[in-house]
C-alpha cells in the first residue's frame, strides 16, 4: 500500500510527494506531547486546576504562587524534557546512520560517560565557573571518547557491530570508575550535586538552560537535515553510497560530530539520559516508514514525548519522592535493546 | 575455539613451582594489608598480634579487631571471584566471562536490596540465601537470553546480554533507594563494593559455604579443561556433561553470592585474574583454579591496600579500582577476540 499524497499545480512544475501515513503519525505524536505537556503543567506538590493553568497561560495572573510555579519551575521543566529528548534521540539516530549500527545510543558507546566525566570533573575541581563551561566540557568529554571508541573498535575490515558495543561498554565501565574515584576526592556537598545530576534528572531545568538547548537544536538539527540527502544513500551501506557519488567519508564524520555535540549539550544540562538515542529511531521507523528527513522529525518527536512522559511518571508515580527521568528510560530501554539484540542477523554476531 | 585453549600445556613441575612464589606472596601481602593504615605498624608487630595477642596492647588490638577480619574478608572474596570467573570461562568457553559482566553479582545484588527495602529483611544468616537467588535468577535470564539471540550464545551475545540485565537492575536498585532512604543509607557503602567496615559476623554464617564451594571448584577443575573442549570431545571422554554443568553452574552461584553479601559488587576480578594465571601455567584447569584463588586472593589484598592509602585521608571503594584496571583487559580483550 502506497499511502502517499501527490500534489501537483496545473501544469506541473512543481509536484509534492506526501507520505500520508508518516505526517499523520507526526501530527499524533505532536498532540500526545501537547497532551503530556499539559499533564505536566498540572501535576506537582503545588496543585493547579486545569481551569486555572489555563488562565495562567493566556496571562492572566491568578495569584503570584501560581504564576510562579507555572512560569518559573514547570514551564522550563517542560520545555528542558521536550527538547533534551529530541536532541538524544537524533543524536542516536545520526550515530546509528554513521556507524550502520542499529544498538548505537550515545549512553551505550559511551559518549554520555565522557561527558559525565569531564562535567563531574568541572564540578569537583571548579565548582564556581561550572555553569558557562558545563556544555564545552561535556562537548570535549564526549567526542574524546567517541573517537577512541571509533579507533579502538576499528579493524582492517572496517567497523564490527558488536564489537564498537563491547568496546563501549569496556570504556564505559573504565571511565565511570574514574568520576566515582572524582566524587570519592571532591568536597562531599560538590559531590552530592555531581550525584544528583549524575542520574539524569531535569529538577533543575531553568529557563537559561531552555535557550542553550534551543539554540543548540535549532542549529545542530537544520545541519542534520542539511545532510540527509546522504545520510539516505548511506542507509544502503558504504559502498553503495560511495558507487552513488556521495561523500561518504565527509558526510560520515559531520554526523558523529553532531551526534556526539547534540548528546553532549543535552547531557551537560541533564546529566546521562540512557536509551532514548537507541528507542525513537527504531520506533520511528516501525510507526511510519518515511524519508530520511521526515523520520528525522519523527525520531526527535518520538524522543521528545519519551523523556516528557518518563519525567512526568517520575514525578506522579511516587510522589513526593521524584524519580529521575534517566532511571525510567533505562527501565524501557532495556528490554527493547534486549529484543533488537535477538533481532540482529547473525552474521554480525560472529 | 578459546583462545586459552590452543595454549600449550607447560610441564607439571614447572605449574607446580608457582604454589610456593604464591603462597609466600600471599602471606606478604597479607602482614603488608594489616600493617598499613591510619596508624601504619610495624610487619613485626603484626605477626606478634596473630601469633601471641596481647589484650592491653593497643596495636594488637587494632589488629585483631579492626584489620584482620577486613585482610581475612578480602582473601575469601577474591578467592572466590577469581574461581568463578575462570570456572565460568571454562564452562562458557568464553573468554569474557566474569560474574560481574554476566550479570550474576546485579542480580544478587538486586535481589539483597530488594528484600531489605521492600520485605525488612536483614537478617544476616539470611542474606547469603537471598543473595544466591538473585544471582542464580540472573545468571538463567542472562544466558536464555544470549541463547535465543540469533548466533547463539557466544561470548559476545552473552556479555550484551549480561550488560543489558545488569542496567535493568541497576536502574530498579536506585529506584528502590530513591523511594527508600533509610534502606539507602545502609547499603550505599555496600553498593559501591568495598571491604571497608564489614562485618565479621557475616564471615562466620558465609565462610563454611564458601569453603565447600572453593573446595567444590577446585575439585570439578580437571573435568573443566575436558569441557573447554567443546561439548562432543568431553563426552567422548566419559564427561557427563549436563550434570558436570549444573554442578558448575551452583559452584559458581554459591561463590558469587556469598561474595556479593560480604563485600557487594566487585568487578571484573573473574575476568582479570583467570587471563594472568592461564599466561604462567596454560590452560589446564588443574593447575588454573587453585592458582586463580591464590592469585585472586593476592589481587584483592593488593588493590584493597592501594584503595585505602591512594588519597589520604579517603578511601576509594575497592570496587572502583578493580573496576579501573580490568576494563582496559576487557577492551583488550575485545578487541583481540575480533579480530
Amino acid at each position: 500500500m502506497t499511502s502517499e499524497l501527490v500534489l501537483r499545480d496545473g501544469r506541473e512544475w512543481i509536484a509534492l510527494k506526501l507520505p500520508v501515513r508518516a505526517l499523520v503519525a507526526l501530527a499524533l505524536l505532536a498532540l500526545a506531547l501537547l497532551v503530556v505537556s499539559a499533564l505536566s503543567l498540572a501535576t506537582g506538590s503545588y496543585g493547579v486546576a486545569l481551569g486555572e493553568l489555563m488562565e495562567t497561560l493566556r496571562g492572566i495572573t491568578i495569584s503570584r504562587a501560581i504564576d510562579n510555579v507555572v512560569w518559573e519551575f514547570r514551564f522550563p521543566r517542560i520545555l528542558t524534557s521536550a527538547l533534551v529528548g529530541a536532541m538524544m534521540a537524533l543524536s542516536g539516530a545520526a550515530l546509528q546512520n554513521a556507524t550502520r549500527n542499529g544498538l548505537a545510543d550515545p549512553s551505550l558507546v559511551g559518549v554520555s560517560q565522557g561527558a559525565a566525566l569531564a562535567v563531574v570533573t568541572l564540578t569537583v575541581l571548579l565548582p564556581d565557573q561550572s555553569g558557562a563551561l558545563r556544555p564545552w566540557a561535556a562537548f570535549f568529554g564526549a567526542i574524546l571518547v567517541a573517537l577512541a571508541v571509533q579507533g579502538l573498535s576499528r579493524t582492517r575490515q572496517g567497523g564490527n557491530t558488536i564489537r564498537f558495543i563491547l568496546v563501549g561498554i569496556g570504556l564505559s565501565a573504565f571511565i565511570s570508575s574514574i568520576t566515582s574515584t572524582m566524587m570519592t576526592y571532591g568536597q562531599i556537598d560538590r559531590a552530592m550535586a555531581a550525584l544528583a545530576w549524575l542520574s539524569g534528572s531535569i529538577n533543575a531545568a531553568s529557563w537559561n538552560d531552555v535557550w542553550t538547548l534551543s539554540a543548540a537544536l535549532a542549529v545542530l538539527m537544520a545541519a542534520l537535515l542539511g545532510i540527509s540527502r546522504t545520510m539516505s544513500a548511506l542507509r544502503f551501506g558504504e559502498a553503495t553510497a560511495v558507487g552513488l557519488g556521495a561523500p561518504v567519508r565527509l558526510v560520515r564524520n559531520v554526523q558523529l560530530l553532531i551526534a556526539v555535540a547534540l548528546a553532549a549539550i543535552a547531557t551537560s544540562v541533564v546529566g546521562p539520559l540512557g536509551f532514548v538515542g537507541l528507542i525513537a529511531p527504531h520506533a520511528a521507523q516501525r510507526l511510519a516508514p518515511a524519508g530520511i528527513g521526515l523520520h528525522l522529525m519523527l525520531t526527535a518527536m518520538i524522543g521528545a514525548l519519551l523523556v516528557s512522559a518518563a519525567d512526568l511518571v517520575g514525578r506522579a508515580a511516587f510522589a513526593p519522592i521524584q524519580i529521575p527521568a534517566g532511571l525510567l528510560t533505562a527501565l524501557i530501554g532495556v528490554p527493547i535493546f534486549i529484543a533488537l539484540l535477538l533481532r540482529t542477523r547473525s552474521a554480525q554476531t560472529s | 575455539m578459546s583462545d586459552a585453549v590452543a595454549m600449550p600445556v607447560r610441564h607439571p613441575v614447572r605449574a607446580l613451582s608457582g604454589a610456593p612464589v604464591l603462597l609466600g606472596l600471599l602471606v606478604l601481602v597479607f602482614l603488608l594489608h594489616i600493617a598499613v593504615g591510619a596508624k601504619p605498624l610495624a610487619i613485626g608487630t603484626v605477626v606478634d598480634a596473630l601469633v601471641n595477642f596481647d589484650a592491653k596492647n593497643f596495636d594488637h588490638v587494632i589488629v585483631r579487631n579492626l584489620r584482620l577480619p577486613r585482610a581475612v574478608i578480602a582473601v575469601v572474596v577474591g578467592a572466590s571471584l577469581a574461581l568463578a570467573g575462570a570456572l565460568m570461562q571454562g564452562v562458557t568457553r568464553n573468554p569474557l566471562a566474569d560474574p560481574a559482566l554476566l550479570g550474576l553479582t546485579a542480580g544478587a545484588s538486586f535481589t539483597v536490596v530488594m528484600a531489605s527495602s521492600l520485605l525488612g529483611i536483614t537478617t544476616m544468616a539470611l542474606i547469603p540465601w537471598i543473595a544466591m537467588v538473585g544471582a542464580l535468577g540472573a545468571a538463567l535470564v542472562v544466558y536464555v537470553i544470549a541463547r535465543y539471540v540469533p548466533g547463539g550464545a557466544t561470548p559476545l551475545s552473552l556479555t550484551l546480554s549480561g550488560a543489558a540485565v545488569s542496567a535493568f537492575l541497576g536502574a530498579l536498585i536506585s529506584i528502590a533507594h530513591l523511594l527508600d532512604q533509610d534502606t539507602f543509607d545502609n547499603l550505599r557503602v555496600w553498593l559501591t563494593g568495598g571491604l571497608a567496615g564489614r562485618d565479621i559476623n557475616l564471615l562466620w554464617s558465609v565462610g563454611p559455604w564458601l569453603a565447600v564451594a572453593l573446595a567444590a571448584g577446585i575439585a570439578l577443575a580437571p573435568r573443566v579443561t575436558l569441557l573447554a573442549m567443546g561439548d562432543e570431545v568431553a563426552q567422548g571422554l566419559g564427561v557427563r556433561t549436563g550434570r558436570l554443568k549444573l554442578q558448575l553452574l551452583a559452584v559458581v552461584v554459591v561463590l558469587t553470592a556469598c561474595s556479593v553479601a560480604l563485600a557487594g559488587p566487585l568487578g571484573f576480578i573473574g575476568l582479570v585474574i583467570p587471563h594472568v594465571v592461564r599466561l604462567y601455567v596454560g590452560s589446564d584447569y588443574r593447575w588454573v583454579a587453585p592458582y586463580a584463588a591464590l592469585a585472586g586472593a593476592i589481587y584483592l589484598l593488593s588493590v584493597d591496600i592501594v584503595a585505602r592509602i591512594a588519597i589520604p585521608p579517603r578511601e576509594i571503594s575497592t570496587g572502583i579500582i578493580t573496576a579501573m584496571i580490568g576494563a582496559p583487559l576487557f577492551v583488550h580483550l575485545v578487541r583481540r577476540r575480533m579480530r
